[in-house]
């Protein structure tokens, strides 16, 4: 069973929303609604998450993403549509179910961290279990647990202000993390953080995730973190979600226009694979040799790295250590240069390349002065 | 054309009617619980010695502010007993505590309601912004009908005009708060409750305090406002002032009045930091920052303050109790109120304060417990007729106050004149020449500056003058009539006699300005004014019933223009704030009279008695 099932949600904002969702699902368009005084914010929106994924969901801004994670714990009621949390129908529920839900299974790390100003760091990652009434002892040992888990040991008794914009959000995360919720709801949670931090804290989530397998949605208009993140990634356009696949679904078969032009400045590199790149192997390419070799799921920039070390095509190999294709470097260096032709031989003899004749010019210089 | 006209006006009076007969149930019991609150706090504050009490706010001031605040409030409050103003000081207190209270009881709810609801903050605003534009004065006599004269329509006033920002500044703290955090509270699962009180009323707290700051503020301001209602303290002190242009005590009042209000201010912005959460967190952050001039700002461990507060209190409280026995008076032969109370009302001029004093000293020597109040007279008629007041001895039949006596005669008893006739007239400085009578005024408003310096538009001689004298006298369009108020008609008065300016004064007589200053009464050949007034004592209805021989006294009561003048005199010499002394060293120069005005019947105790048991 999926931990967390979307069917079919809608979210229309402004004057008479059930309406909307009619003429929408009848094919109306968004520009049409809002003529009328309608927002529809997220338009019939279904996917599944299994336990242990990480589920990106990628959009520019007032593409309906952070409504559509809203929905996902209740905090917006959908306009029409089902969330089922481990086959149980959120939106079912009453004002007290849902607040049950989400102090306890769901919780939730904000873009702009959201602590609390006038309670300390322990007081901020204990928050959740204070609302739900667990003894001060009880719950100032499991937000420090928590806060440990997200690296701040020995901050507990300082304030937010104090506090880094990097580890702010490492609190926003204890926070999250204390209550033991198994689904984690990551709004934009990175995007304020410099470019730096916020690779370190991406790292972070991955080794936080492997060992607690929790579920998590992640909100992000970036596609590299998607990309970095997500097991399986929904690319929302306009309300609606436009591509649902993993990266290298997304990476090698853009849906549409839209979506190729979002993956150009993505670093392919960093995304795909060994497995994407490779080709067939040829008998005895590289076989019994003790070359360096890599493993399917190697990222394309590891295999460029061994590449580089090795004196011929670089050969992959499955757990089972046999070899399911090679990748030679020509297919390294056209996989940068977006070009899958193969290499033509060339017809003239060799000749001094421009580049050499330039260095050679230049070390002229160098011995004149 | 005629526009409709809607009877606004008519409504509002026809509604005032009726929720005073239908809901006086209410009014009474708010008007009970006010001055049940009132006159607790009042105890409590005024009971220990003036420098004690100084002594404990000092210490308040120190722990909140540091030892230079505490300082500074001892010598202001300091500032104040020595003029003699604590007893108001410690009223205007303790009525703006108490209104202080009751709004914040209304206001911060009502802010955190108008926070969560955009229906209720749009029905709210216009209704706060009219509540704070009306002026006061248009409710406040509607209040004394509702609830009486006194410190109550006075708090309720005051309740009313400070009630808006409290209640603004509530809604903007809550709606200031981070949404963010809002919702991070509630994608925790915390209750709609809990999310105010977790999170919005903390962060708030800094705006809310701003309010509370506001509220006491603007009680303040109001208290000169609820002393024109019988409010008393400080307020009645200054309208006391402002109506005999006593600059003096004016001027001591207003400050004791500004030491207040920086005192409350002060305290309560400090307050506010130590309440709030985050106030005391950029405490902390200034206080590891700060180095230097320690001393001043040394302040002592909350527990220090306490005991220092407690101790000092214990001990005023100990002054307090050994200190409080000495009001009672011997009664002897002439006791015949044995204690009765009587409240007197009077409007701050010199004959009815006159008057009224002496009336205070005659009653108190027969042994009956005299309460005055000063009143703006629309309020005295106001209260006189509800029955919180028993009687006033000043009250201009048949002219001038003809109004109010039709109005409330129902509802009054007409004790007689007891001096008369009194004179409404223009007067002019002697200096001016040429001028003797209304008719000389013709031609010459050039000189005048084409003004007659009138007084408040609601009192009996403006209309007089407007409707019959001008015309008479063919002024009409020749002369403006300035309304304002007494104070500004005798202060223009004086600023134009020391400049020897030419000036015509809407006058009356008996009026101490005939003394002060050297006029001349314009004479009125045609008889505009009318024949004089005498002056009334008014009684509520049903007083002489209660009090047969008190109603016989007052009914046979009768003074001479140099009694009357000479009392006057007496009092202006003896200052203000002392009227009683110089009743009594009055009394003493004129032997005889007490026992004239109040005589004791042979059967008196037999009287009072059966009267009682009855």
């Amino acid at each position: 069973m999926s931990r967390l099932q979307a069917e079919h949600l809608y979210k229309v904002f402004g004057r008479r929303p059930d309406e909307a969702v009619g003429r929408l699902e009848n094919g109306s368009g968004r520009d049409e609604l809002r003529a009328e005084g309608a927002t529809a914010a997220v338009i019939d929106a279904s996917f599944s998450v299994e336990p242990g994924q990480i589920f990106v969901v990628m959009g520019l801004s007032g593409s309906g993403k952070s409504t559509l994670l809203r929905m996902l714990n209740g905090l917006l009621e959908p306009t029409a549509g089902r969330v089922l949390f481990d086959g149980r129908d959120l939106t079912a529920l009453g004002a007290r179910g849902l607040r049950e839900v989400r102090a306890s299974r769901i919780s939730m790390v904000f873009q702009h961290f959201a602590l609390f100003p006038h309670r300390s760091v322990l007081e901020n990652a204990a928050y959740g279990l204070a609302v739900q009434g667990v003894a001060r002892a009880e719950r100032e040992r499991r937000a420090t647990e928590a806060l440990e888990l997200a690296g701040l040991a020995g901050w507990e008794q300082s304030w937010p202000d104090e506090l880094s914009g990097g580890m702010q959000q490492r609190v926003g995360l204890a926070r999250a993390l204390a209550t033991d919720a198994d689904l984690l709801l990551m709004d934009e949670s990175f995007s304020a953080l410099d470019p730096l931090i916020r690779r370190d804290m991406q790292d972070q989530l991955l080794e936080l995730q492997k060992r607690l397998k929790k579920t998590i949605v992640f909100i992000t208009h970036d596609l590299n973190e998607a990309m970095r993140l997500g097991d399986r990634i929904a690319v929302m356009r306009d309300g609606r979600i436009v591509q649902l696949g993993t990266a290298e679904d997304i990476l090698l078969r853009p849906a549409d226009d839209y979506v190729a032009s979002f993956i150009q400045d993505v670093d392919r590199s960093r995304v795909l694979t060994a497995s994407a790149v490779m080709a067939e192997p040829r008998s005895g390419d590289a076989d019994g040799c003790g070359c360096e070799t890599v493993a399917p799921g190697t990222l394309v920039a590891d295999v460029c790295a061994v590449s580089a070390r090795v004196p011929h095509p670089v050969a992959v190999r499955d757990a089972s250590g046999d070899v399911v294709g090679v990748v030679p470097q020509s297919r390294l260096v056209g996989f940068l240069g977006d070009e899958r032709a193969e290499p033509v031989p060339c017809d003239a003899p060799a000749r001094r390349l421009p580049a050499q004749q330039a260095q050679q010019a230049q070390q002229g210089v160098r011995a004149g002065a | 054309m005629r526009v409709l006209r809607i009877p606004l006006g008519e409504w509002v009076d026809g509604g005032v009617d009726r929720l005073q007969s239908g809901l006086s149930w209410l009014f009474d019991g708010i008007s009970s619980a006010v001055t049940g609150m009132y006159d607790g706090i009042d105890a409590v504050l005024s009971a220990p010695e003036p420098l004690l009490f100084a002594g404990i706010l000092a210490v308040a001031a120190w722990w909140l502010r540091g030892l230079l605040a505490g300082g500074l409030a001892f010598a202001g409050f300091a500032v104040i007993d020595s003029v003699e103003l604590w007893d108001e000081a410690m009223s205007t207190l303790s009525l703006v505590l108490v209104a202080t209270v009751v709004t914040l009881l209304i206001a911060v709810p009502l802010g955190i309601w108008a926070s969560r609801s955009k229906a209720v903050s749009a029905v709210i605003r216009p209704v706060l912004d009219f509540m704070q534009t009306m002026p006061a004065m248009v409710y406040l006599i509607p209040g004394i009908i509702f609830f009486g004269v006194g410190v109550v329509p006075g708090i309720i006033a005051t309740i009313v005009f400070a009630l808006p920002p409290g209640v603004r500044m509530t809604e903007l703290g809550i709606r200031q708060v981070d949404k963010e955090l809002v919702e991070a509270a509630e994608a925790f699962g915390t209750a709609p409750r809990d999310t105010l009180v977790r999170v919005q009323l903390p962060l708030a707290l800094p705006t809310i305090m701003a309010g509370v700051n506001q509220v006491i503020m603007l009680g303040l301001s109001m208290v000169v406002i609820a002393g024109m209602v019988g409010g008393g303290g400080l307020g009645g002190a200054v309208y006391r002032a402002i109506g005999n242009v006593d600059i003096g005590l004016g001027f001591e009042a207003g400050v004791s009045i500004v030491i207040l209000a920086m005192y409350l201010d002060r305290m309560t912005g400090a307050l506010g930091r130590q309440v709030s959460p985050l106030g005391r967190r950029a405490l902390a952050r200034a206080g590891a920052g700060a180095g230097g001039s320690r001393i001043w700002n040394h302040r002592p461990q909350p527990v220090v303050a306490v005991v220092g507060a407690v101790v000092l209190a214990l001990v005023a409280g100990g002054m307090g109790v050994f200190g409080g026995t000495t009001s009672a008076e011997a009664g002897g032969a002439g006791d015949v109120g044995r204690g009765k109370k009587i409240s007197v009302g009077y409007i701050p001029w010199d004959e009815g304060i006159a008057s009224t004093f002496l009336w205070k000293e005659l009653l108190e020597r027969r042994g009956f417990e005299v309460e005055t109040r000063q009143l703006e007279a629309g309020a005295l008629y106001t209260g006189l007729a509800g029955g919180q007041i028993d009687f006033q001895t000043d009250s201009w039949l048949p002219v001038t106050h003809a109004q109010y006596w039709d109005k409330y005669r129902d509802k009054l008893e007409d004790k007689g004149s007891w001096y008369g006739p009194t004179s409404l007239e223009l007067s002019v400085p002697a200096y001016v020449k040429g001028v003797d009578s209304l008719a000389d005024l013709k031609g010459r408003a050039g000189e005048f500056k084409g003004r007659i310096v009138g007084i408040e538009p609601s009192a009996g001689m403006m209309g007089i003058l407007k409707d019959k004298v001008l015309k008479e006298y063919g002024l009409e369009g020749e002369y403006d009539i300035v309304d304002g108020s007494t104070p500004g008609m005798l202060a223009e008065l004086k600023r134009a006699y020391d400049k020897k300016e030419p000036i015509v004064t809407t006058l009356w007589s008996p009026h101490w300005a005939y003394s002060a200053y050297d006029l001349r009464k314009l004479e009125d050949p045609k008889g505009t004014w009318g024949t004089g007034d005498g002056i009334h004592t008014l009684a509520r209805k049903g007083f002489s019933a209660q009090n047969p021989l008190v109603g016989e006294w007052l009914q046979d009561f009768e003074m001479t223009e140099e009694q009357l003048t000479g009392l006057e005199e007496r009092i202006q010499e003896t200052g203000k704030g002392k009227e009683q002394e110089a009743v009594r060293a009055w009394l003493k120069d004129n032997p005889g009279l007490a026992d004239t005005w109040t005589p004791v019947p042979a059967e008196a105790s037999n009287v009072s008695q059966s009267h009682r048991s009855g």
